[in-house]
């Protein structure tokens, strides 16, 4: 006979509400991923919604492919990967979202796959199964909360979060609220964020957060450098490297965030702010139409090859092919 | 006077629940996967009776519920009520400087223990949840705090400091602690009691040989020297972290591999160890049955691992000037004979003659390993940490 462990309860039971949180994820790209393995790395059950049963299929692989990459780097053990596989649920079903305490949209606006909603669209469809007291977060960079947030019954619920790659790496988390924000809402997604190990930067309202404003310029910037012919790519990065103590320089980091999400960062804060600064720049223009999109398809401002660095020797007319 | 004893772990909570009136153990058990799917609690009654419970255990204070819960209930219980249980003692792992011995827990204690979680962030939050939910859940039941680290406060600053500027120890308490101090005492102690003598005559080195390992020279009593320091990856070689490492050797890893902290810290700490040499497992007789069937580095991991102990005996019989006794307690240490007799080889310089027939196969017992010519006495010890942390507790909630 099974005896059921809620039979043992002391009557004072004090469930605490706080810890029983499950996350659902709508989107599981590259972005996707990294939250869905840093919030299953915190011991929280997460369930995410992709378009098709192939898409739920390929975001599993390279789930487990980011968490084996991981390991061989030491950063975490066969027995983590075991664990936070086992958190995680993927579905094609936006009812399978039904119990969830938060829900994370973190679709990818700059591949669109046929069928795929929008933000806004998304967002709605999560209300519709979601509880009332569910709270619904936008990882998008540039797009203020209050214009999703317009589209839901509840609009106090919604919140900007901004999630910085490499996720499970980076310290802090930006929180975006809106006019229509709610205190407990807010409450709940500082803590949530605590949960998670990372510290959090309140923002009121801005689109593109502090991180998106400040690097889009610093990388325009650094084009025009380039450009005019000041200097190198590399030359370039390690002056902002080793002379302001920064990871990454800025040709580095675009490559990074990949020069398709980053025209759309910078088309987002043109738009909003119309200042030209944000405009991207001609060079990152004629990079995204010839496919350099950065790391992921091999080559950026650098060639990339087993996960290595490599500078570019030819001219910047020719986007630095030889 | 019945005592409940906790010992708070990252996603776990063992307990034993005593009866000091002749230590008995009335039941004990453990609580796993708290706030992680596929949460249980396992309870094992005195009388045999076992059960295992398994549903949602969200956080500590829940876990430790239940644990009342199960100690209280009709069919798996040991006492009627939770009045019957008149004191709680916490296992604490880091003590810092400001436990030297056991105390009783009040709000001076706790805030002087949140200074020091800093110092092991690992484990002492979790056992500061256990001790906020009993004090919400039995607050009028004293408590007491047992530190890993306080049976080590007796060694002098020529032993703990390390070789680093003197500003560090000064701003952040940078120096060597040590850790299985209940363990470390409990065993020295039983076995002067053993040899019929007083632990204050006597120089002990006590081999504590788990999951985690540490070695102690115990000078008439008290702590002089212990291989873990500042955390418990210093030192012996264990399961899965590295012990004594060249620091430089790793900046050196860290550059080549562009590795941060947090990788780093896995690396020593995980990867490394039994594992890291032998490519088996962390768990000792895994790597012996691989070693059996030759396989060359789970040899070369157990020779590892033996020899560093050795070595460490050789330094404290020197830094005591003379030894008396060895003891070995700790899983590995109690039951693992092999490593055992392969440690006490060529001891005969300290006239120390270890009795390898008598050795061959002894798991768990208190016995002494030597043949009575010996000068030197070798003992196994099975270590009971609960029992030591219950009487500290029935000692403090007394006075």
């Amino acid at each position: 006979m099974t005896e059921l462990l809620e039979d043992y309860a002391l009557n004072k039971s004090l469930k605490s509400k706080t810890a029983n949180i499950k996350a659902g994820l709508v989107g599981c790209g590259s972005m996707g991923q990294e939250i869905a393995i840093l919030i299953s790395k915190s011991g929280i059950d997460l369930t995410f919604i992709e378009v098709s049963e192939e898409k739920v299929e390929q975001a599993f692989a390279a789930i487990g492919e980011q968490i084996d990459h991981i390991i061989s780097h030491w950063g975490m053990t066969s027995g983590d990967k075991r664990a936070i596989l086992s958190r995680i649920k993927g579905s094609v079903n936006f009812e399978d979202l039904a119990d969830c305490s938060l829900v994370i949209e973190a679709i990818n606006t700059t591949k669109w796959i046929p069928n795929q909603p929008t933000r806004k669209e998304v967002f709605k469809k999560i209300e519709e199964v979601v509880s009332d007291d569910c709270i619904m977060i936008s990882n998008a960079s540039t797009i203020v909360i209050s214009d999703l947030a317009v589209v839901l019954n509840k609009p106090y619920r919604a919140v900007g979060v901004h999630f910085i790659s490499p996720t499970l790496d980076t310290k802090i988390i930006e929180i975006n609220r809106c006019r229509n924000t709610s205190n407990d809402s807010i409450e709940f997604v500082n803590r949530f964020v605590r949960m998670l190990g990372k510290e959090t930067i309140n923002i009121y309202g801005s689109p593109g957060n502090i991180s998106t404003r400040i690097i889009v310029p610093m990388i325009n910037e650094a084009c025009g450098l380039l450009m005019e012919g000041v200097s190198t790519v590399a030359q370039i990065d390690k002056t902002m490297m080793d002379g302001y103590g920064m990871q990454r320089g800025p040709f580095t980091m675009a490559d990074h965030i990949g020069l398709d999400k980053l025209t759309k960062w910078m088309e987002g804060l043109y738009n909003e702010y119309g200042d030209k600064r944000y405009k991207s720049s001609p060079i990152i223009r004629r990079m995204v139409r010839a496919g350099i999109l950065g790391i992921k398809t091999g080559e950026g401002f650098y060639f990339y090859k087993n996960g290595k660095q490599y500078e570019k020797k030819g001219s910047i007319s020719h986007l630095g092919q030889q | 006077m019945k005592i409940l004893v906790i010992n708070c772990g990252s996603s776990s909570i063992k307990y034993q629940l005593f009866d000091m009136t002749n230590e008995d153990v009335l039941a004990k058990g453990i609580v796993e996967k708290i706030g992680l799917n596929g949460s249980f609690l396992k309870n094992e009654r005195a009388d045999g009776d076992k059960v295992t419970l398994n549903g949602n255990i969200y956080d500590h204070q829940q876990g430790i519920e239940y644990v009342l819960g199960v100690l209280t209930s009709e069919r798996h219980g040991s006492i009627k009520n939770l009045d019957e249980i008149q004191a709680v003692g916490h296992r604490v792992v880091h003590g810092g400087e400001a436990f030297k011995s056991s105390v009783r827990i009040t709000q001076e204690v706790i805030d002087k223990m949140e200074e020091v979680a800093e110092l092991a962030p690992l484990h002492n939050p979790p056992n500061l949840k256990g001790i906020y939910a009993v004090s919400s859940l039995m607050p009028n039941v004293p408590q007491a705090g047992a530190f890993d680290t306080a049976f080590h406060q007796s060694m002098t600053p020529e032993s703990y400091m390390y070789a680093i500027p003197y500003t560090l120890y000064a701003k952040y308490g940078i120096r060597r602690y040590g850790f299985h101090g209940s363990s470390h005492r409990f065993v020295s102690q039983r076995a002067a009691e053993l040899m019929g003598k007083k632990v204050e005559e006597l120089k002990i080195i006590t081999c504590h040989l788990g999951n985690g390992a540490s070695i102690a020279a115990v000078k008439h009593g008290l702590s002089i020297d212990t291989s873990m320091g500042l955390t418990p990856v210093e030192g012996l070689m264990m399961g899965t972290r590295c012990g004594d490492l060249d620091v430089g050797a790793l900046a050196y890893i860290m550059s080549k591999e562009s590795i941060n902290l947090s990788a780093t810290n896995t690396l020593v700490n995980k990867h490394s160890g039994m594992l890291g040499i032998s490519g088996v497992s962390s768990d000792m007789r895994e790597v012996e049955a691989a070693a059996a069937e030759g396989n060359q580095r789970a040899i070369l991991s157990l020779r590892m691992y033996e020899y560093r102990i050795k070595k460490y005996i050789g330094a404290y019989t020197a830094a005591m000037g003379g030894v008396d006794a060895i003891v070995f307690t700790g899983g590995i240490g109690e039951n693992a004979d092999q490593t055992r007799a392969n440690i006490m080889k060529d001891f005969e310089y300290l006239n120390l003659d270890f009795d390898f027939e008598k050795n061959k196969g002894v798991r768990g017992a208190e016995i002494d390993l030597t043949k009575p010519t010996s000068k030197v006495k070798v003992w196994i010890v099975p270590t009971n940490e609960e029992l030591v942390i219950a009487r500290d507790t029935l000692e403090i909630v007394s006075q």
